[in-house]
């Protein structure tokens, strides 16, 4: 009985470990060998495919995607710790509706965008990274206040609040106390901040036109159509896309989860 | 850590407590810690909402002047055979994917809910798929399924005797997207229902082993019912965004062969950011926002008997 159930854990962790670790393997598997070759272990091993990739201006998509990443996670996380701290902290009129906030991002974000490109015209940003990481920024926020707001949650108020009694301000309390001890839920939502941003298209495609302009996922994008049959070259510009973003989460991914369970409702 | 404001005297805090402007200050002060959000917010996310649905009441050109059309936009839209196979598209898309990532969503929380040591690793692996940008996943699933070189190919025409390619025919591109949505889904299923099982008392599998009820049976009548809330809720969450998503299966099929796997969020897509028909592309982002709002509504429900259970 304990024997056949060990067994079927066994069974289940060896399969769902293949399906996730295969295609990502057989992605990083292709982008090092030349197109057509199938061994299983890369051989012979070439870099012809990264080679091509920079040669196409990949470097240019990358430099903008950081741009547009860093300038997110600037504007987004100051405005999310102001306003989790508030959610987390005072009470007041208003407060019992902020589970609104947390439904926004329920919204289709491809509807919102149609509108949003005249806008963004009319503001005289259409076609550069501002438009993008504006986008970006708003789409961003609902989740990360609503995380700031659980991890401030999970820090004692008496300390603040002693603080408070000791003649310091509401401001020097949220500087000097809620924010050192909130850093943890500081750093998963930078780093969530950064995964999604990093890994949209949507709004680099909706917003600028320019190929100069284009970040990486949608540089990917026009490499699927043009490449057609370059699975090799492809795949290279897939990696690269992907290593970032792995580094991050496999460092970071225990605040990463909690912040996100934080966000769904919990 | 209470003990240092209680160590003060009470009526040094009262004191403090009656300034007027302490009262003033702190009532003012969380609207104004809000503003920049609550601004951007409806700035960004509320007034285009709202523009959305004046623009899916006229006819828009590309300078974005508009010119009211009344219905027209909707009727061109319903009458449509096009507009149908995008619903049952999407549908498709959407059961599909439920059908294959809510099992292996249960079996990967049950495994990562195993305390067996580096098992509990595992979740950290399991959890990949899901922080991978659509995009990425799209490229390594055209590569595993490409007629020519995939080894899922390969693999196909080793079971079947027979070539089968995935991407060619309607069924299998829709079974392509779905397999690919699956996959990427599973992962924050896994982690919603997992979080559920923690509440759920060992003592009770327990009993039921002592009673002798096996795997299968503890899974149907203690683990199934318990962990009720955390799915659904992972279910609507997940069916929210597979309605929406445009991203992943523009870039897998661009909604090919024909219509067969265009889905309301890539007809959308193409709409809005290649035809720029922003006009029709406003009235099938409100069909979508409508069908986002149904299953909302059910996740509310669904929330608020969470908590009062």
């Amino acid at each position: 009985m304990q024997r056949t159930r060990l067994l079927f854990v066994w069974f289940g962790v060896i399969f769902i470990t293949i399906l996730i670790i295969f295609p990502v393997y057989w992605g990083v598997r292709t982008s090092l060998v030349p197109n057509a070759n199938l061994s299983i272990i890369p051989r012979p091993l070439t870099w012809e495919h990264y080679r091509a990739l920079f040669q196409a201006g990949y470097m240019n998509n990358i430099k903008n995607s950081l741009f547009v990443t860093l300038g997110t996670i600037l504007v987004t996380l100051p405005i999310a710790v102001l306003a989790g701290y508030a959610l987390a902290r005072f009470d007041f009129w208003g407060k019992q509706y902020s589970v609104v906030i947390l439904l926004l991002p329920l919204l289709p974000a491809i509807a919102v965008l149609v509108p949003l490109i005249l806008y963004m015209r009319n503001l005289g940003i259409y076609n550069t990274l501002y438009s993008v990481i504006l986008a970006s920024a708003v789409f961003a926020l609902p989740y990360s206040t609503w995380m700031i707001r659980g991890f401030m949650l999970s820090i004692p108020r008496e300390i603040e609040e002693a603080a408070l009694i000791d003649g310091c301000g509401p401001f020097a309390a949220l500087f000097k106390i809620a924010i050192p001890l909130a850093a943890p839920g500081l750093i998963a939502v930078a780093i969530f901040t950064f995964i999604s941003a990093w890994n949209n298209y949507l709004f680099s495609f909706a917003f600028t036109t320019k190929r100069a302009l284009q970040v990486v996922p949608a540089a990917l994008l026009g490499f699927i159509s043009a490449w057609g049959e370059n699975y090799g070259g492809m795949n290279a510009g897939a990696v690269v896309a992907m290593l970032p973003v792995l580094i991050f989460f496999l460092i970071f991914q225990k605040w990463f989860v909690q912040g996100m369970l934080a966000g769904s409702g919990k | 850590m209470a003990s240092v404001g209680e160590a003060l005297p009470d009526r040094a805090k009262a004191a403090r407590r009656q300034q007027w402007w302490y009262k003033a200050e702190k009532k003012a002060l969380p609207y104004l810690l809000l503003a920049p959000l609550i601004i951007l917010l409806v700035a960004f996310l509320a007034f285009p909402f709202v523009s959305l649905f004046y623009y899916g009441l006229h006819k828009v050109d590309l300078s974005g002047l508009a010119t009211y059309s009344g219905l027209r936009n909707f009727v061109i839209l319903f009458n449509e055979d096009r507009f149908r196979q995008n619903l049952v598209a999407t549908f498709i898309y959407l059961l599909g994917n439920l059908a294959i990532s809510v099992p292996l969503a249960y079996a990967a929380a049950i495994l990562i809910s195993t305390n067996r040591r580096g098992v509990g690793a595992l979740r950290t692996v399991f959890l990949i798929p899901w922080v991978l940008a659509p995009i990425v996943t799209a490229v390594l699933f055209k590569t595993l399924m490409n007629p020519s070189s995939g080894p899922v190919t390969m693999l196909l025409k080793m079971i079947l005797g027979h070539p089968f390619y995935l991407t060619l025919t309607e069924g299998g591109a829709r079974l392509f997207i779905i397999l690919h949505a699956a996959w990427r889904s599973f992962p924050l299923m896994m982690l919603l229902i997992a979080a559920g099982m923690t509440g759920i008392p060992v003592e009770l599998y327990e009993s039921a082993k002592v009673d002798g009820a096996g795997v299968w049976s503890q899974f149907k009548y203690i683990t199934l019912p318990l962990t009720r809330t955390a799915l659904f809720s992972a279910v609507l969450l997940i069916s929210v965004y597979t309605i929406q998503d445009a991203e992943g299966v523009y870039a897998l099929t661009q909604g090919g062969p024909a219509y067969g796997t265009e889905v309301t969020g890539v007809r959308l897509f193409k709409e809005a950011f290649m035809y720029f028909n922003i006009g029709l592309a406003s009235a099938v982002g409100i069909v979508l926002i409508l069908l986002s709002m149904i299953l909302i509504i059910f996740y509310l429900r669904i929330l608020g008997q969470g908590e009062r259970a």
